[in-house]
């Protein structure tokens, strides 16, 4: 498989066109899209595929983009769609839809800072605002992870135990626009793959039906129940798309959690996206000085990987949560996540909140570095440290 | 503390009734709550309402399942569920006009309570008359039941802004609720029932899953049974078919030829007469004048219609059965024709007797071909003869050789029509000037008489005198006049010929009475009118004096009689004189005294039944008429010989399949004429006056497609044009077939079908 080099934003487009061309010989895809910054090139990309069966349709918004994407959906088409930051607030209403609607449609995000103050760099506040729907969602390091999971993202979501969209999530600039590397699998590849999409609550003419119109709580109630069980299946199903992936393409799309020196890590720290190829040099650079630390880099955070968290930190003492997000009042979302994930079970484990590279600030590695040193320094958990600028909290207070 | 459940329909205030109770005992300094359970509420659909009081704070956010006590505010709620949960020995108050006892095997664990609300609301003009508001009426027989004052409920009332009419209906419920007090029933202490099992606001297992579509997940909501009232199909009468002489069904055959079907057209036709062609050209056509279309933009021009249809349509007429009685008709005019018809379809064998030579009576004799081509008479009457009916001509009928025929056939009609003419008499006028329209007629279509040159007044306002008129013109009189002594708005003639008399150049003296005739002495006996010509006996000159009258009370015809204004005499010069001025029946063909009616068998004919037909009946002077008359004889005298009775209204048997039969006319003011698109009259063409005026070719050449039939708005009659179907909201009206099918399961009622229909076939009927 040739190595070619691309943005993140290209492996993306890439992934989605060849997803959709392989239901050629089903019920072809559609796409409903609309552009915006960093996620344009992902649009023209796909507009520029030579498709056979599938329709690209540009809309006036991200609203209707995704709503197109769902009314193709429930037609039975392989359906997808890509956006960014305040494209995706906009888009809210539909991405919920489409969730309770048990659609497996496939959308690419692009981590941006929601505005205002108008800001177009990597934050992932944006695709975070929706953790509480019923989407599975990626959050990823490089190209390749890109293209390999939004792949996989199709057949996890169209797995008949499964049924919900899946979003694939990616840095803005620090991987959209950045050039590496990246293996393009072959049409056939991603043909063989990504079987023919066949949902099984599609709208037929021949027998036109209302889904999703009023039902009583009782009812309602229970077909919550069903999405949360869904969820529930969501971990085995990947490992099996997973390892299908492996199989097919010879290369590990990445696992839901990936560990870094974790097995006698005294202490740990937990990144997602693009700050994990940083933090992970610095951990194998104090691991070559005997320092007893690991790293746990988060892929899957919906549904949200406990058990596979909390054997990495089977032996961890203290655990650094850094996070390119914030939730007001609280502080880093995935800090939050990782608390309540020990909570009751591990209570004694030390769980630290940084907040770092918010609003496309840098992460370096002396940035990390500090975060070392502040979480070794620390007897005890305290409010979320905002990494360098100081907040009169944390280290310093 | 007191719960209460309230079952009602949105739109009837339910949820309001909750609050006046609630106001009530909170305006007491009582904790209460008032609620709503919301669901897929819209106007008709039943809906829940709750109540709360107590002395204590009230420290409970559920719903009620197991209430103290219920209220029904819509008696088609009436059901099991209006008790699940409620408490042994609770009221259940029912809006209803029945007693309370009839409910006693229903609800046998409760005490049961009823008020006409309906009523008391109604007649307190709250809400509309379909949809009465009941709440405040039922506030007061709560009050009444549940030991609440009326000043409490009425205060409650006045708190919340409602007055007048409100208030008054509060306390008529108040005193007119009736209460039961049913044996068995106690109100012992008991242990709540949690109702909450059963509610689907308690989820107590799985439910359908969401991927097994809407089949599984959703509840089947059968939205007709909110309703409170339901469209029904209706038929009314068209005026046209109700006032049409022959009793044609022309609501039916415009409704084929818009269809494009002229042969299913003449079919109906044919039903009821054997001369469409006919009528077509010469009927007054009273279905114009009553014509709804009249008050948008013009009667649809049917007598055109039916020409076209008899013109070029194709019907096989054959007889329908075939019977052994003989059956003799004396007289081969259009009501002769017309009883010879039906009764040969009836399977009757017949013979026609007919005086003169040639059958058709007056069609053939009295109409001029101008009007009615020879042609189209003989295609028609060759229509009743291919029935295989007799004709026997050159044979009068008198009243020996009347008997004589009754002793040889099963029954007889007489149909001679009017023989008598009324004369005038002028005078010493010489008798050799003056003559009868219908004589002057019938030598007209022999080739018996020339008018060359001739002044000719022609006295009358009927079609004779139209047809005499209009004739001698063509004949080429010098001048042709009518004088009348009446106004054109009593003139019996059609409007149409009218009009086409005066096109011609044939003016009409209105308001003048000719009073003698007498010779010109002046230019003697042997003179012309003094502008030389071909000479002649003929052409002696006359003075016909008349008298110029003047319009009085109306006469037993109704129209105003006409007043001789003295003093006011004239004289118009003339060589010929044509009386037109009506015809009566001339009886002598029956025995002294016959009394003659139609429909009925005149008696003292041996033991024949015989029956008079047509004009000498019925005076009605119309071929249409004629028409009607000589096919109601038909089928009379065959209920007389067979027992069997037969539609007499043949568009009563035209009856669409619908739930509402009226035999009532319908009028414009029922129509809906503003969803109509105003259109032309299409008038077919004529033959410019000043080439018709000299040549006996018929004047009107016809209609050449009949898209003026897509004029008829169909009065009360459904012609399928679907507004209906196309504007339910609901999509639960179709069309199958020729049926209009309403799917009562999901239709709410709402009524659009009613107002959409142009035509009023579909009646909002109350459940």
């Amino acid at each position: 498989m040739p190595a070619e080099l691309v943005t993140g934003n290209h492996a993306a487009g890439y992934a989605l066109s060849a997803a959709a061309e392989a239901n050629r010989h089903a019920r072809g895809a559609t796409c409903g899209i609309y552009p915006i910054t960093p996620q344009t090139e992902i649009v023209e990309y796909v507009a520029r595929f030579p498709f056979s069966k599938t329709r690209v349709v540009p809309v006036e918004s991200e609203h209707s983009a995704m709503g197109v994407s769902i009314g193709a959906s429930l037609a039975g088409a392989r359906a997808f769609t890509a956006s960014s930051s305040n494209g995706i607030a906009y888009m809210v209403e539909n991405i919920m839809v489409a969730g309770f609607y048990r659609l497996p449609i496939v959308m690419v995000a692009v981590n941006r800072t929601l505005g205002p103050p108008w800001n177009i760099w990597a934050d992932q506040g944006d695709t975070l605002m929706l953790r509480d729907f019923p989407w599975i969602q990626f959050y990823c390091e490089d190209n390749q992870e890109v293209l390999d999971t939004t792949l996989l993202s199709f057949r996890l979501a169209e797995d008949r135990r499964i049924l919900l969209p899946a979003l694939v999530a990616l840095d803005a600039f620090i991987l959209s626009h950045t050039q590496m590397g990246t293996e393009l699998p072959e049409q056939e590849e991603v043909d063989r793959y990504l079987p023919d999409l066949d949902l099984p609550h599609r709208l037929r003419h021949e027998a036109p039906t209302t889904l999703g119109g009023l039902v009583w709580p009782n009812v309602a109630m229970s077909q919550r129940l069903e999405i949360d069980e869904a969820m529930e299946r969501v971990p085995e199903a990947f490992e099996e798309c997973r390892y299908a992936f492996i199989e097919e393409m010879g290369r590990d799309p990445g696992n839901a959690i990936q560990t870094f020196f974790t097995d006698d890590a005294e202490e740990v720290l937990v990144v997602s996206g693009t700050i994990a190829t940083t933090a992970r040099e610095v951990v194998r650079r104090r691991r070559d000085d005997g320092e007893n630390i690991g790293l746990i880099k988060i892929k899957m955070f919906r549904p949200f990987p406990e058990a596979a968290v909390r054997e990495a930190c089977r032996s961890a003492k203290k655990v650094a949560v850094l996070d390119r997000n914030y939730a007001a009042g609280v502080g880093g979302i995935f800090w939050q996540e990782l608390r309540s994930v020990f909570q009751g079970d591990g209570d004694e484990l030390l769980i630290q909140g940084y907040l770092t590279g918010l609003c496309g600030g840098d992460v370096t590695p002396s940035m990390i570095d500090e975060v070392v040193v502040d979480l070794r320094e620390r007897d005890a958990m305290d409010k979320p440290v905002w990494l360098g600028i100081g907040n009169g909290k944390g280290a310093e207070g | 503390m007191v719960e209460i459940r309230i079952h009602g329909r949105g739109g009837q205030g339910g949820v309001t009734l909750a609050k006046i109770i609630a106001t009530s005992r909170f305006l007491q300094g009582q904790s209460v709550q008032a609620f709503g359970l919301y669901a897929a509420e819209r106007s008709g659909a039943p809906l829940q309402a709750f109540c709360r009081y107590d002395d204590e704070a009230i420290a409970n956010r559920n719903l009620i399942y197991a209430p103290d006590h219920v209220i029904v505010l819509d008696p088609t709620l009436i059901g099991p569920a209006v008790a699940d949960g409620l408490e042994p020995g609770g009221w259940i108050l029912i809006n209803t006009d029945e007693r309370p006892e009839s409910f006693a095997d229903r609800y046998p664990q409760n005490r049961v309570a009823t008020v006409d609300a309906t009523s008391i609301a109604r007649d307190n003009k709250l809400g509309t008359r379909s949809v009465p508001i009941v709440n405040t009426a039922l506030a007061g027989a709560v009050g009444s039941v549940l030991a609440i004052p009326l000043d409490e409920i009425q205060a409650a009332l006045e708190h919340l802004g409602f007055g007048g009419g409100n208030e008054t209906a509060a306390a008529e419920a108040f005193e007119r609720v009736r209460c039961a007090e049913l044996p068995g029933v106690t109100e012992a202490a008991h242990e709540k029932e949690d109702g909450a099992a059963a509610s689907p606001f308690v989820a107590t297992e799985r439910g359908p899953s969401f991927l097994e579509g809407a089949g599984g997940g959703l509840p089947g909501i059968k939205t007709g049974q909110w309703a409170t009232q339901q469209p029904k199909r209706q038929q009314y009468v068209p005026p046209c078919n109700h006032v049409c002489p022959a009793g044609n069904d022309v609501q039916g055959f415009l409704h084929a030829l818009a269809g494009d079907d002229t042969d299913g057209a003449l079919e109906i036709l044919l039903r009821t007469t054997p001369f469409p062609s006919t009528c077509g050209r010469v009927c007054p056509a009273p279905c114009m004048d009553s014509c709804n279309r009249v008050e948008l933009d013009g009667a649809v021009n049917v007598r055109q219609l039916e020409r076209f249809a008899g013109d070029t349509g194709e019907a096989a007429i054959e007889p329908l059965a075939s019977r052994g009685e003989q059956v003799a008709v004396v007289g081969s005019g259009p009501a002769g024709l017309s009883a010879a018809y039906q009764l040969a379809r009836l399977g009757y064998g017949v013979t026609i007797y007919e005086s003169g030579p040639e059958i058709g009576g007056l069609l053939r004799t009295g109409i001029p071909q101008f009007r009615l081509p020879e042609d189209v008479l003989d295609r028609e009457i060759g229509r009743v003869l291919g029935l295989g009916v007799r004709v026997v001509t050159e044979h009068p009928i008198d009243r020996p050789t009347l008997l004589d025929l009754t002793r040889g056939v099963d029954a007889v009609l007489v149909a001679t029509g009017l023989q008598e003419l009324r004369g005038l008499r002028l005078g010493v006028g010489d008798s050799e000037a003056v003559e009868q329209g219908i004589d002057f007629l019938d030598r007209t279509h022999r080739n018996e008489v020339r008018v060359d040159g001739e002044d000719v007044v022609v006295v009358g306002g009927g079609n004779t005198a139209m047809d005499a008129a209009r004739s001698a013109l063509r004949l080429g009189a010098g001048s042709v006049k009518v004088v009348y002594r009446r106004t054109r708005n009593e003139m019996p003639a059609i409007r149409e010929e009218i009009d086409e008399a005066l096109e011609e150049g044939v003016p009409i003296d209105f308001l003048t009475q000719p009073i003698v005739l007498r010779p010109d002495r002046t230019r003697g006996g042997n003179g012309a009118n003094g502008s030389g010509g071909t000479g002649g006996s003929r052409r002696r000159v006359y003075q016909l004096v008349c008298r110029r009258m003047e319009l009085g009370e109306p006469d037993e015809s109704g129209r105003r009689r006409p007043v001789e204004i003295e003093g006011a005499d004239f004289e118009l010069p003339c060589h010929r004189v044509i009386l037109a001025l009506g015809q009566s029946p001339d009886m002598s063909v029956f025995p002294e005294g016959t009394e003659v009616r139609e429909g009925e068998r005149l008696l003292g004919l041996l033991e024949t039944p015989v029956f008079a037909v047509g004009d000498l009946a019925t005076n009605d002077g119309t071929v249409a008429g004629a028409i009607g008359s000589g096919r109601r004889s038909a089928f009379q005298m065959h209920t007389a010989l067979s027992g069997e009775h037969l539609t007499i209204t043949e568009h009563a048997a035209a009856r669409r399949d619908v739930d509402v039969w009226h035999d009532d006319v319908i009028r414009a003011d029922a129509m809906r004429l503003h969803l109509f698109e105003r259109l032309a009259v299409s008038e077919g063409d004529a033959v410019a006056p000043e080439v018709r005026r000299s040549t006996f070719d018929e004047i009107h050449t016809g209609l050449t497609d009949a898209a003026e039939a897509a004029r008829c708005l169909s009065c009360g009659v459904c012609n399928e044009c679907d507004l209906c179907v196309t504007y339910c909201p609901e999509g639960v009206l179709k069309r199958v077939g020729h049926e209009l099918v309403f799917d009562y399961s999901f239709c709410k009622g709402c009524g659009v079908c009613v107002t959409e229909c142009p035509r009023n076939v579909i009646l909002m009927s109350h459940l």
